[in-house]
């Protein structure tokens, strides 16, 4: 590999309720690239995905064992160091979900809420982030002129996009996706994919994927899980 | 066909059951109007007094109902103002904080006091008004203060057991969803977890009004006398439309007074719904509100 390195992953093991899901994980990803992770269902994937931002750690019953390190903000930085905040860090290392989730409210206050919780007050700024994430997206231009109304009215796609625009919305340095089109059409896999693409200058983005045509679409990477374990 | 027979006749069992459980709603409601209905006027309620200048307290009301249906509003509020922050914390603990031995523990510890028969607490109370009246100050007895808080432990259980049942019925995208974003444990209960279950806390609260409403054993022991005019302060003894149903119901000299006994409960139900229709528009306000607000 001659890109430099962002996350590194060490013997990673998980488990939940005593079920091995990954054994043994040793992985390196790369910065300002969109790596794919494919396998068949049930190999621990999105599990996988949720050890990097420690959004495991909200599970009942799950146990992990092993080292992440990301670069982040120049310096390699070990995410389970006590030293680490969990929200500082779920800050840098963002993660979109197969469903998209828009929360019960107006498609500006989807994209400033992650700005509230990290207490900014200042209206002005928050209307240009809001903004700026949404042209990011994609989206700008479908929802200018009605970012008051209920995010949920948007279709699946546009959901999905308000989705990333909201991730996007911190600056995050990594972006976590897990099947992010699953559940959408040809045309808004398409915009999506497309999308994803005009990110990978801003940041890294690692993506689990069952289509094997999107990856090798978009990807520069593929890593293969099986059997619990990485296999490529 | 066995099944078939088996599949119908529960059909209509269920049916039966609904309408035995209708006409004995309605035989009941249709039995206070028919007995109640010619008491039913503002002399009740207000006596000789004007209604205006009773409630504007300018003049006191003594031949009505005025006192006890004050009473029994402000008991019921203030009730409900104990119960709900102590309510809400302890079912937001046990769905969000509790271990699994600590939460087998309490759930047992509630489902004891939810078990509780209203008589019990009422002598909790009155033992408590006892306790302070000898340690502390001959001023204080049974009390409107010492009723609302006994009462507030009745309606407990009910207010726990919502809020943890819609706290823990929320799915797990959901509850992950503001923390993926950087939402601490708390943020996510207050912006996201909350908002979405404010309905089922409502449902409790609306329930727990209604016990509130009814209870006479508590009150009873607790401060509720059959005269004592409107409620004056926290210490003061008080008036209450099921405590005066029952004194009626139990006492009366003639048929006047039961009649009046009878436009008590038509009025008790009527206080209900009103209480029942606020809270189910401050449900609808509030979940709107909690999610939407500028």
């Amino acid at each position: 590999m001659t890109e430099a390195i962002k996350i590194k992953v060490t013997d990673l093991s998980f488990s939940y309720r005593d079920r091995p899901i990954l054994k043994n994980v040793n992985v390196d990803f790369a910065e300002n690239s969109i790596t794919a992770l494919t396998g068949p269902s049930g190999v621990g994937k999105s599990t996988f995905l949720m050890t990097l931002n420690r959004l495991w750690e909200n599970l009942p019953d799950a146990d992990m064992t092993g080292t992440v390190e990301i670069k982040l903000q120049g310096r390699f930085r070990n995410v389970y160091a006590p030293t680490m905040s969990v929200t500082e860090l779920r800050k840098m290392v963002a993660m979109v979900f197969q469903a998209p989730n828009p929360l019960p409210m107006s498609i500006r206050k989807n994209i400033a809420f992650p700005l509230k919780l990290a207490g900014e007050g200042n209206r002005e700024f928050m209307a240009h982030k809001v903004e700026h994430a949404l042209r990011m997206a994609n989206l700008w231009d479908e929802v200018k002129g009605r970012l008051n109304d209920d995010a949920r009215t948007l279709s699946g796609g546009q959901q999905q996009r308000l989705c990333i625009a909201r991730a996007l919305v911190l600056e995050p340095e990594v972006l976590l996706l897990d099947e992010p089109t699953s559940s959408l059409d040809q045309t808004s896999i398409a915009v999506i994919e497309e999308l994803l693409l005009g990110l990978k200058d801003r940041l890294t983005i690692l993506l689990v994927s069952h289509y094997l045509e999107q990856v090798s679409r978009i990807s520069d990477t593929i890593v293969t899980f099986d059997d619990n374990t990485i296999i490529s | 066909m066995k099944t078939r027979i088996l599949e119908n006749f529960t059909v209509v069992f269920a049916w039966l059951a609904g309408l035995v459980l209708l006409s004995g709603v309605s035989l009941l409601l249709g039995y206070l109007f028919f007995k109640g209905h010619a008491s039913l006027n503002l002399s009740l309620i207000f006596g000789d007094t004007p209604p205006l200048q009773a409630l504007l307290l300018k003049q006191r009301v003594f031949e009505g109902l005025f006192p006890a249906v004050a009473g029994t509003f402000v008991l019921v509020v203030l009730s409900i103002a104990w119960a709900i922050p102590f309510g809400i914390a302890t079912g937001i603990y046990l769905a969000e904080y509790a271990g699994p031995r600590v939460k087998r523990v309490l759930d047992a510890l509630f489902d004891v006091l939810s078990g509780m028969p209203s008589i019990v607490i009422g002598l909790f109370g009155f033992s408590f008004a006892v306790f302070l009246h000898k340690h502390y100050s001959d001023r204080i007895g049974p009390c409107l203060l010492i009723s609302s808080i006994a009462l507030s432990f009745l309606v407990l259980p009910y207010i726990i057991r919502t809020t943890q049942a819609a706290l823990e019925g929320i799915p797990l995208n959901i509850r992950l969803t503001a923390l993926a974003l950087g939402a601490t444990r708390l943020q996510n209960i207050f912006l996201v977890l909350i908002p979405r279950s404010v309905s089922g806390i409502m449902s409790g609260i609306i329930l727990a009004i209604g016990r509130c409403a009814e209870d006479t054993a508590v009150i009873m022991l607790t401060g509720a006398v059959a005269s004592a005019g409107l409620p004056r302060s926290l210490f003061s003894q008080y008036e209450a439309l099921p405590f005066f149903i029952y004194y009626i119901s139990s006492q009366y000299a003639d048929s006047e007074e039961l009649m009046q006994g009878y436009g008590a409960s038509i009025v008790l139900l009527f206080l209900c719904a009103l209480l029942f229709v606020t809270a189910y528009g401050i449900r609808k306000g509030l979940s709107h509100f909690v999610f939407y607000r500028p």
